[in-house]
Order: structure tokens, then sequence, then C-alpha cells
């Protein structure tokens, strides 16, 4: 029999803001332990959580890049559980009126992930288990945190996968946060479902809790997937868990049953006033999203007539593609533009942090003044890429690297001249080229290169030759 | 309102709490009393206990909320002043195994 896959996703996102959700502390990931908290964030009695204006605006920036309502009025609510890493021993979230709803995240091919809610709550503290031990660092704990939950609309570990790669672009561009999943400012709990084709229910759901790498997501849910349908053909039945996935062993295994089941009794939180939210503060975070994601890929795609291909590589770093939109601005060709890009600062740009943080020392007006000249065949490609490469990495102007009278040998004209030079001084590789050698032309490149010292744009150079000896 | 023991049964095992089946036999019609104490103040708003939430709800202005402005923090010492704290942190009794 064929079993369809059933997932939902909620994701964890520590927001990017200054302090902790309900005081001043700051939100610097690490230090020494216990050194970023106060009488809030540590739960002792009579302290009162006060809620910081940011998060909600965060929130309502996240609800709106992915579509969702929001809802104006809304109130936090208390979850109550007891467990060393929550000082309080609950924690401040929100239940039953989220501060967004209703959204969805579009993939490549079209298809829409619902999200369901997006609700604001505050972080844990970090236990350290030592010797016999389990040590508490408060220092995360109060640290704001968006909860999205989404649809049970994935059905394949692929899908799960775009899905997280598409929300953590979006959350980056709107500088919500910065979506590291390795330190744990994004990640993921796994519901998994499988059931027969065709079927009209679901069936039972597992939960797969705290996945911080996206191989690993799609690691366990495709364990997760065959190990449920061999209990199923089996003749076993599926029981709703709690699991963990072994990053060494690549399995699942059972941390709670529904049994044990938390109840976590939650009740409005009466520390803080229900919130409203001036329709005019809404529209005003609109108005300030910048382009998303997937718009920016559309209009490069079809307005700026980038290649697909080099257009993916530009999209997800929004300070490489404000680099580009610049220089653009500044009269230099989108295609020389692009191109230089993803050809040449791409290979000093290594890691996807690199091209994230794009920290090169060339600004868009040399950019701009480079590709012109590149652009207008005063230099070729080659030399265009030289050049940008030695900026990249000393960071001196166009105009160190190229003089004006470098620029003067390889007008058209000269080219021109160069070009029939080069015709009457090779008249063998003329006669084999024109009787099917394509490859004799390259003695004619060579010369026309000696000529101008490479400076000459050979594609230009090539159509002159070619005319020439027709 | 009736309370089933197998209700207590799972209440008690959320909270720690092991029974002898006489003392949850005695606990059933206790529990209902209570429930059914609390249950006068239903009987007061004619089921519609949303409406109390409207009444007494009250609101904070989009202004009134906090800048997001970092404030000095407490020292270690002083956050830990109530344990014995051990390189800084608060040390608890192992919670996996």
């Amino acid at each position: 029999m064929k079993y369809r896959l059933v997932s939902g996703l909620e994701t964890h996102v520590e927001l990017a803001t200054a302090t902790k959700i309900f005081c001043g502390c700051t939100t610097a990931f690490g230090g020494e332990p216990n050194t970023h908290c106060c009488p809030v964030c540590t739960g002792q009695p009579g302290a009162l959580p006060v809620l910081n204006k940011k998060v909600v605006e965060y929130a309502i920036r996240a609800g709106l890049a992915t579509h969702c309502t929001i809802n104006t009025t809304t109130h936090l609510d208390r979850k109550n559980y007891c467990y060393p890493d929550l000082p309080k021993a609950y924690q401040i979230s929100q239940f039953d009126k989220p501060l967004c709803e209703h959204g969805y995240v579009e993939l490549e091919s079209g298809k829409r992930i619902g999200i369901t809610r997006i609700h604001i709550e505050e972080d844990a503290g970090k236990l350290v288990h030592e010797s016999g031990y389990t040590f508490v660092d408060y220092n995360r704990g109060g640290v704001p945190l968006i909860e999205i939950v989404s649809e049970p609309d994935i059905s394949s570990p692929e899908e799960a996968k775009e899905y997280v790669e598409k929300l953590q672009l979006i959350i980056r561009y709107i500088g919500v946060s910065d979506c590291k999943m390795q330190e744990g400012s994004m990640r993921c709990d796994v519901n998994i479902s499988v059931m027969p084709e065709g079927a009209a229910q679901f069936g039972t759901r597992t939960e797969i809790k705290n996945m911080n790498s996206i191989s690993y997501i799609e690691k366990a849910m495709a364990y997760e997937y065959s190990r449920q349908i061999e209990v199923i053909e089996g003749g076993g039945k599926i029981v709703q868990a709690t699991l963990r996935y072994d990053e060494r062993t690549g399995e699942t295994s059972v941390m709670r049953t529904k049994e044990d089941a938390q109840d976590y009794r939650y009740f409005p939180e009466p520390d803080i006033l229900t919130v409203v939210i001036p329709e005019e503060k809404v529209e005003e975070i609109r108005a300030s999203l910048p382009e998303l994601p997937t718009d920016k890929l559309h209009r490069y795609i079809d307005e700026l007539h980038i290649n697909p291909a080099t257009a993916k590589l530009l999209y997800k770093y929004k300070r490489v593609c404000d680099f580009a939109e610049e220089a653009i601005s500044l009269g230099a060709g989108v295609k020389n533009t692009v191109n230089l890009i993803v050809g040449t600062l791409y290979s000093k740009l290594v890691t996807e942090e690199d091209k994230e943080k794009f920290a090169l020392p060339v600004s868009a007006e040399e950019m701009a003044k480079l590709v012109k000249l590149a652009d207008g065949s005063k230099i070729n490609i080659t030399l265009a890429q030289k050049t940008l490469s030695a900026m990249a990495e000393e960071g001196k102007p166009v105009s160190h690297y190229i003089k004006e009278e470098d620029l003067q040998g390889v007008d058209e004209g000269q080219l021109e001249s160069i070009c029939r030079q080069a015709v009457e001084a090779n008249p063998a590789a003329v006669a084999d080229f024109k009787a099917g050698k394509e490859k004799a032309i390259f003695a004619l490149y060579g010369f026309v290169k000696k000529a101008t010292q490479g400076k000459a744009d050979i594609k230009k150079a090539d159509e002159i030759i070619k005319r020439l000896i027709k | 309102m009736s309370v089933t023991q197998k209700e207590i049964k799972t209440l008690a095992r959320l909270s720690r709490l092991e029974f002898s089946d006489g003392e949850i036999e005695k606990f059933a019609p206790e529990f209902e009393e209570i429930i059914d104490f609390a249950n006068t103040i239903n009987a007061q708003v004619e089921g519609d206990t949303g409406s109390i939430r409207e009444v007494v709800a009250r609101t904070v202005k989009w202004e009134d909320l906090r800048e997001d402005v970092v404030k000095e923090s407490l020292p270690n010492e002083k956050i830990t002043s109530n344990v014995q704290a051990e390189n800084g942190y608060f040390p608890v009794r192992r919670v996996v195994k």
C-alpha cells in the first residue's frame, strides 16, 4: 500500500531585539552564566513583566511578510509547567488569541504551506548536564521568541526543507532574526503522521522535538515516515508521542507518550494587560516591509531579464541585492553587474554567512564605474574580473588599477585596425579558418591580445575579424 | 458534575501523587462538591464566562509598551545570592537520565 506523509512544523525564532521580552536585560548570545539577568527574568517574587514594544512590532512584521491577518487586540497567557529552565514555573506565551493568524508561505512549485498562527513568548534558560548535576543559566530566559505554526500541508522531507529555507529567508529579509539554526535562534518541532493514499482521516501523529538543522529535519522525517509505515504494516498502532532525534544513529526515540502529556493549565496572564494595537501602526509596519524574496526573484527574472540560474544565486542575500541594485541605478549594465558579482565577488564569499554579510570593501559607486567601462567595451571582461578581484581584496578605487591611458588603445576604431593587422599577419591561420578549422582563429585572438596588452574585448574582436575575412 | 475515579487517577499521575484505591474512592464525591461550588459562579453569568473577561479586561496602549532599550542587569553574585552557585550557575538535581 502507498502511504501519504502528512506533516506540519512548529518553528521557534528568536527575535533580534536588543532586550528581553519582559525586562531590559540584553539578549546578547552567550556571556558569562547568569549575568544577563534581573528579578523579572529569574522569576523573583513580586517582579512584574513589561512587554517590549519591539517584540510586538517584529512579530507583526513576520506576520505580514507571511500573509497573516493581525489580531489588533491580543493578550498573553500563562503556560504552566515545572522544569528548572523556567524559573517562574510558567512560560508567558499566547494561547487563544495569537498575534497573527491564517497566513502562508509559497513554495517554488506554487504550493502554499498554510501558517496557522504566529504567537509571541519567552525563551527558557539553558541547562548544562554535567557530572550528575544539572546547571542552569538564565541568560537566555526571557529572550523573545515567535512560534510559527504551520498547517499539516507538508507532504515530503523536500517540502519541509524548502518551507524552512523560505521562512528563514523571509525572516532574515525583514530583519526580524538572523535565524541561525546552529546557534539555536531558529529551531523546529516536526509533527508527522502517515495515511494510506486516498484515506479521509489523518493517522496518529508523533512530534520530533527541537531540530536544529535542516538536513536533520529531512533525515528525521524520512526515518519517521518509514518507521510509522513499518509499524502499521506489521499490524501495530502508532502511539501518539513526543520523540527526540539522535543525530548519530539517525533514529528517533520516545521522550514521552500522550499518557504523560502535560496539562499546561493555560489561563490569561494577569500581570500583562490586553494589548490594543492601532490599525495605523499595522499599516505603518506593512509600508516599511522591504520587497520580499519571492517578489524580488520574479522581478529579477521578468523585469531585469537576469537569467533564472543567476537570479537564484542573488536573491537570497539581501545585501548583495542592495549592492547590485545600487550599482545598476548608477548606470551599470544589469548583465555585467550580476555576472561580475556571481563570477568574481562570490569566489571571495565562500560561505552562506559571507554572502549574507557581504563585507567586501567595494562600494556600489566603484562597482558602477568598473561595470560601465566593461559595458562600453573600454576594457574587456577578463580585465574587469581581474580588477574587481583586486578591488575586493585591497579596497582601492577603480582608478588605482585602470588609468586613463589604459583605456585609450581599445576604442572601436583602434580595435578595427589591430584586427586588420592580425588578419594580414596570419595568412595561414586565416586560410585554415576559412577551410573550416574553427580553432585557427585563436592565433588571431592572440595577436589582438598582445597588441592591446590584454585590454581588448575579444568578443568584439571576434566579430570584427570574422567580418574582415568573410 | 460527576468526577470519575479515572479522572482522579490521571490527575494524581500528573501531580506525581500516589493514592490507594480507597482514597480515590473517597475523593470522587469530595471533588464533585468542590466543582459544584465553583459552578455557582458559572450559574450567576448563565454560562457565559467569556463576558466576564470583557468586563474586567483592561488594556494597555501601544505607546505605554516598553521601549527596547538595554538596562543594566544584576551582577551574578546578586542573582545567585539565594543559592550555592557553582561557577555562576544554579545547580539543580540532574533532570535527564
